[in-house]
């Protein structure tokens, strides 16, 4: 038997569902539109539907996709990381549990249930208006629904449980023994973030702006319920192109493009980081006694390495900091 | 002790993205409650978009297709992803490097774009090849939930065992286990807390899909969010919020069951946590 | 496939508005230009018809449900619920936003949609047939066609009603906030100037590239349905770089959400839709609809079979149900368009529904409106819808 025999149902389930549709795709972006009812038609080839979907207008789309994109993950990141430590750090350990399970509640409701409980908030005539107006914050009805920043609300909403989640757990592995050691080195309690949980816990980080960037790229829907005209993003451009303008081969070529743009951007945020953190690593590098054995010991509870999947890949990669503690 | 300035301010913002997550669920909660036609519009207290749930067979139908399809394709993709987790685990080698690029490739693609893809090569499948097992609509929302959960599943299985050190295989075939046996009743019990968290988090994703159900789904067999999807078109009813309020609820007394039969067998609650969100 | 086709002309409008514009009732102007078009048939005929299948229902035992994929808010839920109630298949709703929209599908689908009943606009027709996306009607089966007014049967996209039957016919126009916009809104003109003044980002058009296009030509006196390269090159460009910015959102229903949510203060939009939304507001009078000059939109949607349906017994059962008088004035009380069944103005004014203004024209309103068509410019027109959408967005 060889030694992939296990994984061989997966593989073949993949590549009939995924990787032959998908490959269709490409196919059909070489393409081009023959008349009114035709969909697709391949028998002159050409990049000539890439041309298209790069014209200014549509180059527009993707540029605002982006933006969103990022904004959105860097706000994930900033609003979700304060909390994932309180959760994971200050937060009474009995606690801990209840918390999480509070994290994935709007999970289990719909997305787009909860997508419209924003448009109910944020509407003109809505409550939050009346009262914003009654305090006196505002003048006139607020002007929030469709416009980018409802999008940005929409999507930090949306996505803030996937960056909370990967990032408590990272945190809650780091675990008190080091910290307190960090401190009692002499290290204030920035310092001790900065210097010790912060970098040990990257493979979290790394997870949950992941798992954050990638659908939030992809996402169209909560952009229109919320930003109307204004949340127009890649993903709506490809489904229009298949759903009302039955022009697959403009809509393949922007679904190619679309997946390019993630992995490009995914590929430079790495690259970026890892350039960023090069000085640090190579001072954090102190190295007390032998340096690379005592790794798997010093890992807080053994239960812990089974940890998110997608953080260990992540982490697989990068090289590890030394648990080793700075002084 | 005394707390510092930033401890408190740590609290404080955590209440208040807490107060953020819930914001909105709870005011679809109190629309559930709302008597107007349309849900945005509050009218007065009641129950009709309750009653609605019974008099409309169309939602109930809804939320049955989308409960069987999440079922359906959590399980493909538990038993999928397991079966790789486990090989690419136990069984490491060069083509574990290329198994897991395709994986990656599944993570990294939006589900528009498998939703596009998918349409026109199952009704391929279904009309011009002759298979007219896909034509059904559960086969293929199941197909299209399935792809993004099987990569999951896999990595979770792997990571857990990965974590783990094989010397208890090893020990139950030196004690002339068959592989069969051995693989039944020490590699899935270890790794079954992975397969778990990785079965319920499927059918979560699989419970929320829209974008690929929109696309791949036969008309007749709806799931919920495609009815909530299409709903949002005309003006949403207060039966929509109604609904979602009692899905919520029920979700959550699933959830206090399972947590308190993992309590019962000793787990501590961070624990339970981590398997419930797969990690 | 066809690719190019003769484009069929329906409302004989242009070379018959001279005449008409006097003093013609408003049905004997459908009835004329029914007529009128007749000759425009023969074309619809000689290419159609030759993919699609016969029908398949007999006058069996119902099956237990029907999937119904039609424009959004369309069917009054009492009448749906009745129906179930009575004759037993539970019905599934889905909804488009253009009649291109519902095209895509279908196309796509490739008859597994699992659709039963869709609900096309006219002029779409011809071509949905030929490209085999709808089946032939058994109208054996549909007796209650009896009620309905022969002005709006046998129109030139199927004059035999072979494949489709009048659903209901309306017009387009907008819905301004007169609080914002204190000034009085008239024209298509007025609607694109508000747009870019006291409007401004608080603007939604039609989701639909037919009616995003028309706009500016009802507006510019030119004839929608042109093809002439350079007429849609000024739309385009008026449209992207003038236009789309100040558009705050595509909706094909208005009514649904943003009327009575106040979320924006001009909308264009299909007049049963304004009704519904003025209605459902929890202030009305802040809402003035307009039927804007000098020409807009007249459109016929149509009941038709899906090719592929899965219950076009349930189907048959469903036209027929709804084509009876009682139902055809709920329908119309919930609608809020014209349904096509004989008497049903005089019906509806002694039932004293509201608004009936926003549903019934007189014969000087409906001498400015126009009928669109499938023709070399539908490529042209989604084209630029979808520019305009990308625009919108930046």
């Amino acid at each position: 038997m060889p030694r992939f025999a296990l994984a061989i149902p997966a593989w073949a389930w993949l590549v009939v569902f995924f990787v032959a549709p998908v490959a269709m795709v490409v196919w059909f972006s070489f393409g081009y539109k023959p008349g009114i009812f035709g969909t697709h038609a391949n028998d002159v080839l050409s990049f000539d539907r890439y041309v298209e979907a790069l014209s200014p207008t549509f180059f527009t789309t993707f540029m605002n996709t982006l933006w969103i994109g990022l904004a959105g993950t860097a706000l994930c990141l900033v609003i979700g990381l304060p909390v994932a430590y309180w959760m994971a750090v200050k937060a009474p350990p009995s606690r801990r549990g209840l918390l999480i399970a509070l994290v994935m509640v709007p999970f289990w409701t719909n997305f787009l249930v909860r997508t419209i409980g924003w448009q109910v908030i944020l509407a003109p005539e809505g409550w939050l208006s009346t009262l914003l107006q009654g305090v006196g914050v505002i003048d006139g009805p607020l002007d929030l629904l469709y416009t980018r920043t409802a999008v940005l609300i929409g999507v930090v909403y949306n996505y803030l449980p996937l960056m909370i989640l990967p990032l408590y757990v990272a945190f809650d592995r780091v675990g008190t023994p080091l910290r307190e050691a960090s401190k009692d080195l002499g290290a204030g309690k920035w310092r001790t973030f900065a210097r010790v949980t912060l970098p040990l816990s990257r493979p979290g980080v790394i997870a949950g702006v992941l798992l954050v960037f990638i659908p939030l790229m992809g996402d169209y829907i909560t952009a229109t319920v919320l930003g109307g005209a204004k949340g127009n993003m890649v993903g709506q451009l490809v489904a229009s192109q298949f759903q009302t303008a039955q022009n697959w081969a403009l809509g393949s070529a922007m679904a190619v493009l679309l997946i390019l743009v993630i992995m490009v951007t995914v590929a430079l945020g790495g690259l970026v980081v890892w350039l960023v953190t090069l000085p640090f690593r190579t001072r954090n590098r102190l190295v007390l006694g032998e340096p690379p054995s005592s790794e798997a010991a010093d890992t807080p509870s053994a239960s812990s390495v089974s940890g998110s999947g997608l953080a260990d890949d992540g982490a697989a990669s990068a090289d590890r900091v030394p648990e080793e503690v700075a002084s | 002790m005394k707390r510092s300035w930033s401890d408190v301010a740590l609290s404080v913002w955590g209440v208040l993205v807490f107060l953020f997550l819930f914001a909105p669920i709870i005011v679809i909660i109190v629309s559930a409650f709302n008597t107007g036609r349309l849900l945005v519009a509050w009218d007065g207290f009641g129950f009709d978009g309750f009653i609605a749930l019974l008099e409309k067979p169309a939602i109930r139908d809804a939320v049955w297709v989308s409960v069987q399809t999440g079922a359906i394709a959590a399980l493909v993709a538990t038993v999928l992803g397991t079966l790789a987790g486990i090989a690419m685990a136990r069984h490491p080698g060069k083509w574990v490097f290329w198994f897991i690029g395709l994986l990656l490739l599944v993570s990294v693609t939006p589900e528009i774009v498998d939703a596009v893809a998918l349409l026109p090569w199952l009704v391929f499948l279904g009309q011009d090849a002759g298979l007219a097992l896909f034509n059904d609509g559960v086969v293929r929302l199941v197909v299209g939930h399935s792809l993004f959960a099987t990569a999951v599943v896999s990595y979770i299985v792997r990571a857990r065992l990965v974590g783990l050190d094989a010397q208890l295989e090893e020990a139950s075939s030196d004690l002339y286990a068959k592989p069969l046996t051995t693989f039944r009743r020490v590699t899935l019990p270890l790794a079954m807390p992975a397969v778990l968290a990785g079965f319920l988090l499927s059918f979560t994703l699989s419970l929320d899909n829209t974008v690929i159900a929109a696309f791949v789904q036969v008309s007749g067999t709806t799931p919920w969010p495609v009815y909530v999807l299409s709903a949002l078109r005309s003006g949403l009813r207060p039966e929509i919020a109604s609904v979602s309020t009692i899905m919520l609820v029920l979700t959550l007394v699933a959830l206090g069951l399972v947590a308190f039969v993992l309590r019962r067998a000793g787990d501590s609650a961070t624990q339970i946590a981590r398997t419930m969100t797969g990690n | 496939m066809t690719h190019t086709r003769t484009p069929v002309r329906i409302l004989a409008s242009e070379s018959a508005a001279k005449v008409i514009r006097s003093e013609l009732s408003r049905r004997r102007f459908l009835s004329f230009a029914a007529a009128a078009s007749a000759t425009g048939l023969l074309a619809a005929c000689s290419t159609g018809g030759g993919t699609s299948s016969a029908p398949q229902a007999v006058g069996a035992e119902l099956e237990d449900a029907l999937s119904i994929y039609t424009w959004g808010d369309y069917d009054n839920p009492d009448v749906l619920s009745a129906f179930t109630d009575e004759l037993g298949p539970a019905i599934t709703l889905d909804s488009f936003g253009s009649n291109e929209e519902l095209i895509s599908k279908l196309v796509a689908a490739k008859g597994t949609s699992g659709y039963d009943l869709v609900v096309p606009t006219g002029v779409f027709i011809p071509q949905m047939i030929e490209n085999g996306l709808l089946q032939e009607l058994n109208l054996d089966l549909i007796p209650n066609l009896e009620f309905m007014d022969p002005a709006f049967l046998g129109r030139a996209w199927d004059p035999d009603n072979a494949y489709s039957i009048c659903k209901a016919w309306g017009t387009t126009g907008f819905v301004y906030d007169k609080t914002v916009i204190s000034r009085e809104l008239t024209s298509w003109a007025d609607f694109l100037d508000a747009a870019q003044n006291e409007a401004s980002g608080k603007t939604s058009v039609l989701d639909d590239p037919g009616d995003l296009t028309g706009m500016y030509f009802w507006a510019n006196g030119i004839d929608w349905n042109t093809t002439d390269a350079g007429e849609l090159a000024a739309a385009e460009d008026f449209l992207v770089n003038t236009l789309a910015p100040n558009i705050s959102a595509f909706d094909s229903y208005p009514g649904g959400a943003a009327i009575p949510q106040g979320t924006h203060v001009l909308m264009q939009s299909w007049n049963g839709d304004a009704r519904i939304g003025i209605l459902e507001s929890p202030d009305p009078d802040r809402w003035q609809w307009v039927f804007p000059g000098p020409e807009t939109e007249i459109w016929m949607d149509n009941w038709a079979i899906a090719t592929g349906a899965p219950n076009p017994e349930a189907a048959h059962a469903f036209i027929n149900y709804v084509l009876t008088p009682e139902n055809q004035l709920m329908q119309l009380d919930y609608i809020g368009y014209h349904t096509g069944a004989t008497g049903i103005e005089a019906a509806a004014a002694e039932a004293e529904l509201p608004m009936l203004d926003l549903v019934f024209f007189t014969p000087e309103q409906i001498a400015t409106m126009r009928e669109g068509e499938v023709n070399d410019a539908q490529q042209a027109r989604v084209d630029i819808w979808n520019t305009t959408k990308a625009a919108a967005g930046a």
